[in-house]
C-alpha cells in the first residue's frame, strides 16, 4: 500500500530540550494509533506533520507533497486539536460553518455539512447553544465535527477520546473505524492503551522523542524477546497438564493460580508452544475451558518498551 | 478488600492549618510577576524619582555647596510636608503605578477565571476573603515599595543627614501621613485593579481598562474643566482625587476648590463598589446560562 | 479587457476574503465590540452635556465647532483610536494564541499571511463603524445650530477621513506587534501614550517619526489654549505626503506582521 504520509529524519527542538528525534516512518491509508506516556512527544510529531511548527532537521511529506507553506494540502487533512479552546462566544452551529466557510465551500455545502457532521457527533439538538456553555464532553465532540466536516482523506485526531463518556467514546471508535474501511488515513494520538487497542492493530509507540516500535501490536509483541509470552490455560487438572508441559524447551515457568484451576506458561517460543499444547491436550483427552495470553496485548508491549 | 489491604493508611498527624493562608497566593503572584523579563526594569524606572528625591534631600542638607544650581531657587529644595505629597502624588509616579498594575495586576483574578482556578482555590480550606487577600497583598507588595518605603526612607536619610531631629519635631505627624497615604493609596489601587481584573476573562481587555479609566478620568476632567473652568469637575479624575485626599494627609491646602473629603466619599464609594461586585464575581462555581 | 489577476493571487485574495467575513461576524457580535462601542460613545455623552449647558446657560461660552476640533477630535485622535486600534489590532493575532485557537485556522486551506490580513480587515471595519458612528454624532450634537452650513460636512469629511485614516495605520502597527510580542498591550501601551505624545515636542524631522504627526498635519491649527499641547511644536507634513506616509506604514507593518505570523511558531502552553 502507498504511504500517504511519509517523514524523514524528522527531528524537533525547543531550545536545549528534544521534542522528536529521528523519527523517519511511513504511514498508509487505515488506522494508525500514536502511542506514548505524557510528555513522549506525539504532540509535536503531529504538529510538524500538520505544518504548525517547522522541523529543525528533516523532511514530511503528505501524498507526495511538503506539508510548510502548502495550505491547500489542507482541504484533504482534518486536524482535531488537543487543547479545549474554542471561540467561547460562537454557537457550535456559527463554529463550524466558519471554519466550513474558510475551507472555500459555498452557503449551501456549508450548510449541509455542518448538519451531517453536528448529526454524527450527536450536537444537531444542541448547535444554537453557546460554546461557552457545553460540557466537556460535547465540547469533544464538536471538535471533532470541525475535523471531519470537509470530509477529509486524512485525519489527525490528538487525544480525541478525552472527556467522553463510554458511550460516547464507544461511538467515536465505531466511527473511525468506518473510516478506515473507506480507505481514509487515521491517526489517533492517545495515551490511553484500551482506546487504542479497540481502534486499531496498527501503532507507533514513542518515548522521549523516539520511535520505539511501528507496526501491528502482536508482530511487536513477538519480537520483545527479553519478555516471555506468557499463556495462561483453565482446566479441570492444571498440575496434570503442567506435568505434561514441564518437560518440553520452550517452557520456562510454570505457575499455578490461586483459585487452583488454572496454570500459567512463560514460554519464548509461543508458536511452538501453541502446537504442543494442542497435541498434549488431544493426547490426554482433557477437558480444556480457557486460553489465554495475558500480555499478548498494547500493556504488555508498552511496559515492556517503555520499562515502567 | 479493606483499604488497609489495599496500602492505604490513616494518617495519625495533627492537621495544622496555616495562620494567614493567603501567603501562598500572594508569594506565588509576586514570583510570577518579575519572572516577566521587563518587569523589573519597570520596578526600577519607577523607583528612579524616588532616588532623584533622595539625592534633593541630601543637596538639602548641602545648600550652600550647590548655591549656583538654585540661585533665587532654594525653596524648591525645601523638605517639607510638601516635598513628600509632591513625590507620593507625583504624576509620574502615579502614572507608574498604573503601569505596574497593567503588568502585575491585570491577570490577578483574569486568568483564574480563564482557567477556571476559583473551583481548585474553594476546593482548599481557603474563604473568599483570603483568596481575595491573597491576591490584594501582590499589589500592596508593589505599591508599597514605590510609596511607603521610599517615603520612610527619605524621612530616616533627613534625619541622618541633618544629623539632629529637628525635622521631626518640626512634623512630629509625618511619618502617620506617609503611612497613612500609603496604605490608602494602594488600598484604592488594589480595589481598582481587581474590580477590573474581575470583569473579564481576557487578560489584554482588563490591561486596557485599567490604563484607560484611569487616563480617560483625567482627561474627561481637563475637558470639562477647559470648558466650564469649575474645580469640582475635578471629582471625575481619579487622580485628581487622590491628589486631594493626599493634601489632607500632608495637612497642605488642596489643588482645587472643593473638600479633601469629597474626594474620599468618591474614592470610597468605588472601593465599596469594588466589594460588591467582587463579592459577586468570585465564587467556586460558575453558572452558565 | 482588463487582464485577470493571476490564479494565485485570485486564490489568495479569496482567502483574505473568507477569513474577512468569518471575523467580521465574529467581531461585530463580541461581547467586547459593545464596550468599545460606548467607549467610542462617551465623547457624545459629553458633547451632549456641554450642549444642553451651553442651552441651558446664560454664559454664552465656547463656539461648538472650536470645542469640537479642539477637545472631541483630539479626545478621539489622542485617547479613543489609540486604545480602540490597540485591543483589537493586537487582537489580530494575540486572542489567536492567547485563546489557544490557532490550530483551526493553520490547519486549513488559508495562508497564514490571508489570515492576518483577512482578520485585520475585519477588525479595522468593525473599529470605523464603531468610531466614526460616534464623531459623527459628536460633531452634529456640537454642531446643531450650524447643520444648514454645507462648508461643514467637508471639515466633518476631512475629520473622519484622519480617523479612518489613523485606525488604519494605528491597527497595522498594532497588529504587528501583537503578531511578534507576547506583551503586546504593554508595549502598545509605552508607544501610544509613550512615544507617540513624547516624541511631538522634537523640532524638526523628529517629529516625523509618529503617525499621530501625520493625522494632525490633516487637521486645522489650533490656535493657542489649555489643549494646545496636544498639537505640540506641529510642523505639518503636506496632506499628500502625508497620505502616502500613512499607507506606507499601513503596507509596511501589515508586511511585517503577515512575516512574523508565517513563519513564527507560537508557543500555545501557558
Amino acid at each position: 500500500m502507498t504511504a500517504v504520509i511519509e517523514t524523514s529524519k524528522l527531528s524537533k527542538w525547543y531550545g536545549n530540550v528534544l521534542g522528536l528525534s529521528d523519527v523517519s516512518l511511513e504511514i498508509e491509508p487505515g488506522v494508525t494509533g500514536l502511542l506514548g506516556p505524557n510528555g513522549a512527544g506525539k504532540s509535536t510529531f503531529l504538529k510538524l506533520i500538520t505544518g504548525q511548527i517547522k522541523p529543525s532537521i528533516g523532511a514530511v511529506r503528505i501524498f507526495n507533497q511538503k506539508v510548510r507553506r502548502n495550505q491547500a494540502l489542507f482541504s484533504r487533512i482534518g486536524f482535531c486539536p488537543e487543547h479545549d479552546s474554542f471561540y467561547e462566544e460562537m454557537t457550535g452551529w456559527v463554529f463550524l460553518t466558519s471554519l466550513l466557510k474558510l475551507q472555500g465551500f459555498s452557503s449551501a455545502e456549508i450548510r449541509l455539512r455542518a448538519e451531517k457532521a453536528l448529526d454524527i457527533v450527536e450536537l444537531s439538538a444542541d448547535k444554537d447553544r453557546l460554546i461557552r456553555a457545553y460540557s466537556r464532553g460535547m465540547r469533544q465532540r464538536l471538535k471533532f465535527a470541525q475535523a471531519i466536516a470537509h470530509d477529509p482523506e486524512i485525519i489527525i485526531l490528538d487525544e480525541p477520546l478525552s472527556g467522553l463518556d463510554p458511550l460516547g467514546k464507544r461511538k467515536l471508535i465505531r466511527l473511525i473505524r468506518t473510516y478506515k474501511e473507506e480507505g481514509r488515513t487515521v491517526i489517533v494520538s492517545s495515551h490511553v492503551l484500551p482506546e487504542i487497542e479497540a481502534l486499531t492493530r496498527s501503532i507507533i509507540l514513542i518515548h522521549q522523542g523516539k520511535v520505539f516500535a511501528k507496526g501491528d501490536i502482536h508482530y511487536i509483541r513477538d519480537l520483545i524477546e527479553t519478555h516471555p509470552h506468557m499463556v495462561s490455560i483453565r482446566c479441570s487438572d492444571p498440575r496434570g497438564l503442567a506435568g505434561l508441559l514441564l518437560g518440553e524447551g520452550c517452557v520456562l515457568k510454570l505457575h499455578f493460580g490461586a483459585d487452583g484451576r488454572s496454570v500459567l506458561v512463560e514460554t519464548n517460543n509461543r508458536d511452538r508452544f501453541f502446537g504442543l499444547l494442542l497435541s498434549r491436550i488431544v493426547q490426554s483427552r482433557m477437558d480444556i475451558e480457557e486460553i489465554t495470553s495475558p500480555d499478548d496485548n498494547l500493556q504488555a508491549v508498552f511496559d515492556y518498551l517503555v520499562g515502567k | 478488600m479493606t483499604i488497609r489491604e489495599k496500602g492505604y493508611a490513616h494518617w495519625e498527624g495533627q492537621l495544622r492549618e496555616r495562620r494567614f493562608p493567603w501567603t501562598p497566593i500572594t508569594w506565588l503572584g509576586i514570583r510570577l510577576a518579575f519572572k516577566k523579563k521587563y518587569f523589573k526594569f519597570i520596578i526600577f524606572s519607577s523607583l528612579v524619582p524616588a532616588v532623584v528625591f533622595l539625592v534633593g534631600i541630601y543637596i538639602s542638607e548641602r545648600i550652600e555647596d550647590f548655591q549656583s544650581m538654585f540661585r533665587g531657587n532654594r525653596q524648591l529644595l525645601e523638605v517639607n510636608p510638601a516635598y513628600f505629597k509632591t513625590y507620593l502624588c507625583g504624576d509620574f509616579l502615579l502614572f507608574m503605578m498604573v503601569m505596574i498594575l497593567v503588568v502585575s495586576g491585570a491577570g490577578l483574578i483574569s486568568d483564574d477565571l480563564k482557567h477556571n482556578s476559583l473551583q481548585l482555590y474553594f476546593a482548599r480550606p481557603l474563604s473568599k476573603r483570603d483568596y481575595l487577600l491573597g491576591k490584594a497583598n501582590v499589589i500592596v507588595f508593589f505599591l508599597l515599595l514605590l510609596t511607603l518605603i521610599p517615603g520612610l526612607v527619605f524621612i530616616i536619610f533627613k534625619l541622618l543627614f541633618a544629623g539632629n531631629f529637628q525635622f521631626l519635631a518640626s512634623y512630629p505627624w509625618l511619618p502617620l501621613s506617609v503611612i497613612g497615604y500609603s496604605l490608602f493609596v494602594t488600598g484604592f489601587f488594589c480595589a481598582y485593579t481587581l474590580l477590573l481584573s474581575s470583569l473579564s476573562k481576557n487578560r489584554r481587555y482588563v490591561s486596557i481598562l485599567i490604563f484607560t479609566v484611569y487616563l480617560f478620568s483625567d482627561i474627561l476632567f481637563g475637558f470639562f474643566y477647559e470648558n466650564y473652568k469649575n474645580p469640582a469637575f475635578a471629582l471625575i479624575s481619579l487622580k485628581a482625587n487622590l491628589q486631594q485626599v493626599g493634601s489632607w494627609f500632608f495637612r497642605l491646602k488642596p489643588a482645587y476648590a472643593f473638600p479633601w473629603y469629597w474626594s474620599l466619599l468618591i474614592l470610597l464609594a468605588f472601593g465599596i463598589a469594588a466589594a460588591l461586585v467582587l463579592n459577586k464575581k468570585v465564587r467556586g462555581v460558575e453558572v452558565v446560562k | 479587457m482588463t487582464p485577470s489577476p493571476p490564479a494565485g493571487i485570485r486564490s489568495f485574495l479569496g482567502s483574505v476574503r473568507r477569513v474577512f467575513t468569518v471575523f467580521f461576524r465574529q467581531g461585530r457580535k463580541a461581547r467586547r465590540t459593545r464596550f468599545f462601542f460606548l467607549f467610542s460613545f462617551l465623547p457624545v455623552a459629553v458633547s451632549l452635556v456641554i450642549k444642553f449647558n451651553q442651552v441651558f446657560s446664560e454664559k454664552p461660552g465656547r463656539e461648538g465647532g472650536y470645542l469640537f476640533s479642539n477637545l472631541i477630535m483630539l479626545f478621539y485622535l489622542q485617547m479613543i483610536i489609540l486604545i480602540v486600534a490597540l485591543f483589537y489590532g493586537t487582537s489580530v493575532c494575540s486572542e489567536e494564541v492567547e485563546g489557544k485557537t490557532l490550530p483551526y485556522l493553520i490547519t486549513r486551506p488559508v495562508p497564514r499571511a490571508a489570515v492576518v490580513l483577512g482578520k485585520y480587515a475585519a477588525y479595522t471595519a468593525v473599529m470605523i463603524g464603531m468610531v466614526t458612528l460616534g464623531l459623527v454624532f459628536s460633531f452634529l450634537v456640537l454642531n446643531l445650530d450650524r447643520l444648514r452650513d454645507p462648508s461643514l460636512y467637508s471639515l466633518l469629511g476631512r475629520y473622519l477621513g484622519v480617523l479612518v485614516l489613523g485606525m488604519i495605520a494605528y491597527g497595522a502597527f498594532f497588529s504587528f506587534l501583537g503578531s511578534s510580542f507576547k506583551r503586546s498591550i504593554f508595549f502598545g501601551l509605552l508607544f501610544s501614550f509613550g512615544w507617540e505624545n513624547v516624541i511631538q515636542y522634537f523640532p524638526g524631522s523628529t517629529q516625523r517619526l509618529a503617525i499621530a504627526h501625520y493625522l494632525k498635519s490633516f487637521l486645522p491649527a489650533a490656535p493657542p489654549g489649555r489643549f494646545s499641547f496636544l498639537t505640540f511644536r506641529l510642523e505639518p507634513t503636506s496632506p499628500g505626503l502625508a497620505f502616502l506616509m500613512l499607507i506606507a506604514i499601513t503596507a509596511a507593518f501589515l508586511a511585517l506582521a503577515c512575516l512574523f505570523f508565517s513563519k513564527k511558531e507560537y508557543n500555545l502552553e501557558d
